[in-house]
């Protein structure tokens, strides 16, 4: 008996479950308005750019609004029409290649480097290692000059090699550093043990590290894609071809200070130059998330 | 991030020019007493870049595929990128010795270039006669002329004038002054009584008289020749004082004090469009070629008058030669640059193509090719130009070495005093500081 004075009655019960999700229910409330808040901040960019791309020329600087008076597709159209004679499809083209060249050489190149330095023991491996380490904290800027004067000598200029051939031979540190790495987290009990069933370096690699590398080549390969995608830096002093040009390049053609600027158009290429990133992160980013937890979890 | 790399990669571009310079010594300068006329069976493949828009590819496509026809073994391989990217490419290729075989060029490069040796002197083929420059003013032909070389022959034309928004002027009812007459006492009144007025745009943002001009340190130079002063000295030193720089910001001191010039703010967060393109203010000083684009980021008809002077009528006025042509002095086709330059300068056709969006062409002949319909922008630039050339009275000042970087300084503290945190005097000294270091 003495228990039913201390339990509440089933009408306070009520009320004190009711208070209680009631005050769960204020919380996410809060929570959920601050966070759509910020995904308004976050996106609003996106949208201006997206909604500017329907609205002419002359309405787009200056104007914060996400209602376009007036839409059109006129600047979708002047974008597809392409620039001085090349087509908008030859820009794609140019930066399909680039960035599927990039992808195919980085993982082939790195891969094999990785494994060099990971399972292969050679003299000089940790000074190599090091050495490569090193050129990650190369400004890039700095081989720039170097580069382009042994590129042109070599007769490569307005051709896409300067940009895939130090794809193709890893130079790019980065992407051998994170498959080192990930290399090192594989259990070493795998490859002895195709050791001594017979299995050479060259089987080892192709039947045992490949197979379990999966998590780290989508995660380079998003990389590398994205990267090559947006690069503008390269592709301006090595293409020189109207018909070379890529995406980021051409879009930029469109806003030139000493002429008039057609910002309508270049807002339109600039979310035409977006979708193939947007898709291939959207189809992708599952793995993205999974290469990165599996690379943290690891070891 | 990318804004970040640019930065960092003109730095670079900039140290590569200066690299340059040390191998250019043993480079291949073309000797002029072997300047070869061009051979018509050789087959030659010519790179030719500008910088600009869409817009701009397209005409001077339609222009090359005009000079293959006629010259049938030449092929041109064009190449373009906006401004900024422009002199990175540039300066990349300088390095290398690999420049375009024909470029379009600024004034403001153009010392830089030429005292690297980078560019091709020009005057063989004027003597000779592949470059034709008999409807040239030959004070333009000499702006091109650097150490006693012809670097470069300017494509047109540009002079200042003073753009005013008609609409505007009816909504605030302050009327333009007569622009034979005007001083810049009264520009200033005008600008006053127009914030006045206290209009605002259909946005509801406040319509100003006019930006702050001393703010850009051509203005300053074009007020420099209507003082009697020239800018730069023969031998590339300034020509003027720090009195004068305080001189020239004083002029608008009282307007910015009372907060009568264009915003400062408002102006960074419209960038890249001027507030006068955005239909914010009435009035402001720019050069004549730009009426087209700020009519059309603006959208509304624009007018042109005459810029204000320090004695009334007196405007001490200069071409300024624009879009020059220049060759590569590394190319190994000389003759044929050299025919392609004649070609893009003097062929009739070429100047109607271009119209006046690369300036009002220089070459007469082109001029009058130009079609411009009545009440056109191109017909209201040719206009404008024929109707002041009594009063361009002066040469162009060729810009000094480190050109770029002191008018990128006066930018800059221009902004700051726009702000109120600097002082004319001390804005006086600091761009003297950088000028010193720019120049030596």
């Amino acid at each position: 008996m003495t228990a039913a004075t201390v339990l509440p009655s089933d009408a306070e019960s009520l009320r004190l479950r009711r208070q209680g999700r009631a005050r769960r229910g204020v919380q996410a409330l809060i929570y959920h308005g601050l966070v759509l808040a910020l995904v308004v901040v976050v996106l609003y960019p996106a949208v201006w750019m997206l909604i500017s791309s329907f609205k002419p020329s002359n309405e787009i600087i200056g104007n914060v609004s996400l209602v376009p008076e007036g839409a059109s597709w006129a600047n979708i159209q002047t974008a597809l029409n392409g620039i001085g004679g090349v087509s908008f499809w030859t820009f794609v083209l140019n930066s399909l290649i680039l960035a599927v060249g990039s992808v195919v050489g980085i993982l082939i190149s790195c891969s094999l480097s990785a494994y060099a330095l990971s399972r292969v023991s050679f003299p000089g491996r940790n000074v190599f290692f090091t050495l490569m380490i090193g050129t990650l904290l190369l400004p890039f800027h700095v081989v720039v000059i170097p580069q382009y004067i042994i590129y042109n000598q070599l007769g490569l200029v307005n051709t896409f090699v300067p940009l895939l051939l130090g794809k193709f031979l890893a130079v790019e540190g980065f992407f051998v550093f994170l498959m080192v790495q990930f290399m090192r987290n594989l259990p070493r009990e795998l490859d002895e043990a195709a050791r001594i069933d017979g299995a050479g370096h060259v089987r080892i690699f192709t039947s045992i590290m490949l197979p379990l590398m999966q998590p780290a080549f989508v995660t380079a390969s998003i990389f590398a894609f994205i990267w090559s995608w947006n690069d503008f830096f390269a592709p301006l002093l090595y293409l020189k071809k109207p018909d070379l040009y890529t995406l980021p390049i051409a879009l930029r053609l469109y806003v030139d200070q000493t002429t008039t600027s057609d910002y309508g158009a270049q807002m339109a290429m600039a979310v035409l130059a977006l979708l193939p990133v947007l898709l291939f992160f959207l189809v992708f980013q599952r793995y993205l998330v999974e290469g990165v937890a599996t690379q943290g979890l690891k070891g | 991030m990318r804004h970040n790399k640019l930065a960092l990669a003109s730095v670079v571009a900039a140290g590569a020019l200066a690299l340059s310079a040390c191998s250019s010594a043993g480079g291949t300068t073309a000797d002029p007493s072997s300047a070869e006329t061009f051979n018509p069976n050789e087959q030659v493949t010519l790179t030719l870049t500008w910088w600009g828009n869409d817009d701009r590819a397209s005409r001077y496509q339609e222009a090359i595929a005009l000079f293959e026809e006629a010259y049938p073994n030449i092929t041109v391989q064009p190449t373009f990128s906006p401004w900024d990217d422009y002199w990175t490419a540039r300066s990349t290729e300088a390095a290398s010795r690999s420049l375009p075989d024909v470029m379009q060029f600024d004034l403001s490069y153009m010392r830089e270039y030429a005292d690297n040796d980078m560019l091709l002197n020009l005057q063989p083929y004027l003597d000779n006669g592949t470059i034709d420059l008999s409807g040239f003013d030959p004070s333009l032909v000499s702006a091109g002329v650097l150490d006693e070389k012809q670097v470069a022959i300017p494509t047109s034309t540009n002079t200042f004038s003073m753009f005013t928004n008609p609409a505007i002027l009816d909504q605030t009812g302050v009327a333009f002054p007569d622009d034979a007459t005007y001083t810049w006492q009264d520009f200033n009144q005008f600008i006053a009584d127009t914030t006045a007025a206290g209009a605002t745009t259909d946005d509801g943002y406040a319509i100003y008289g006019s930006p702050d001009y001393t703010g850009t340190f051509w203005f300053f130079m074009q007020w420099l020749l209507q003082k009697g002063v020239q800018p730069f000295a023969e031998d590339g030193s300034l020509g003027f004082t720090q009195d004068d720089v305080v001189e020239f910001l004083n002029l608008t001191a009282d307007l910015r004090a009372a907060g009568q010039t264009y915003p400062q703010d408002r102006t960074v967060a419209l960038t890249p469009v001027s507030g006068f393109a955005s239909n914010e203010a009435a009035a402001q000083m720019n050069w004549d070629n730009f009426l087209a684009s700020d009519s059309a980021d603006s959208g509304s008809e624009l007018a042109l008058h005459q810029i204000p002077s320090i004695e009334p009528g007196e405007k001490h006025l200069f071409l300024k030669p624009s879009m020059l042509l220049v060759a590569g002095a590394n190319t190994e086709h000389a003759a044929a640059a050299a025919t392609l330059i004649n070609f893009l300068l003097t062929e009739p056709e070429v100047g109607a193509i271009f119209g006046t969006s690369k300036g009002v062409p220089a070459d007469v002949v082109q001029r009058d090719k130009v079609e411009a319909a009545p009440g056109s922008i191109d017909a209201q630039v040719i206009a404008y130009e024929e109707s002041i050339s009594r009063d361009v009275t002066e040469t162009v000042p060729i810009p000094v070495k480190g050109y770029g970087t002191i008018e990128a300084k006066w930018k800059t503290l221009a902004e700051e005093v726009a702000y109120g945190n600097l002082t004319p005097e001390d804005f006086a000294k600091q761009w003297f500081d950088e000028a010193e270091l720019a120049m030596s």
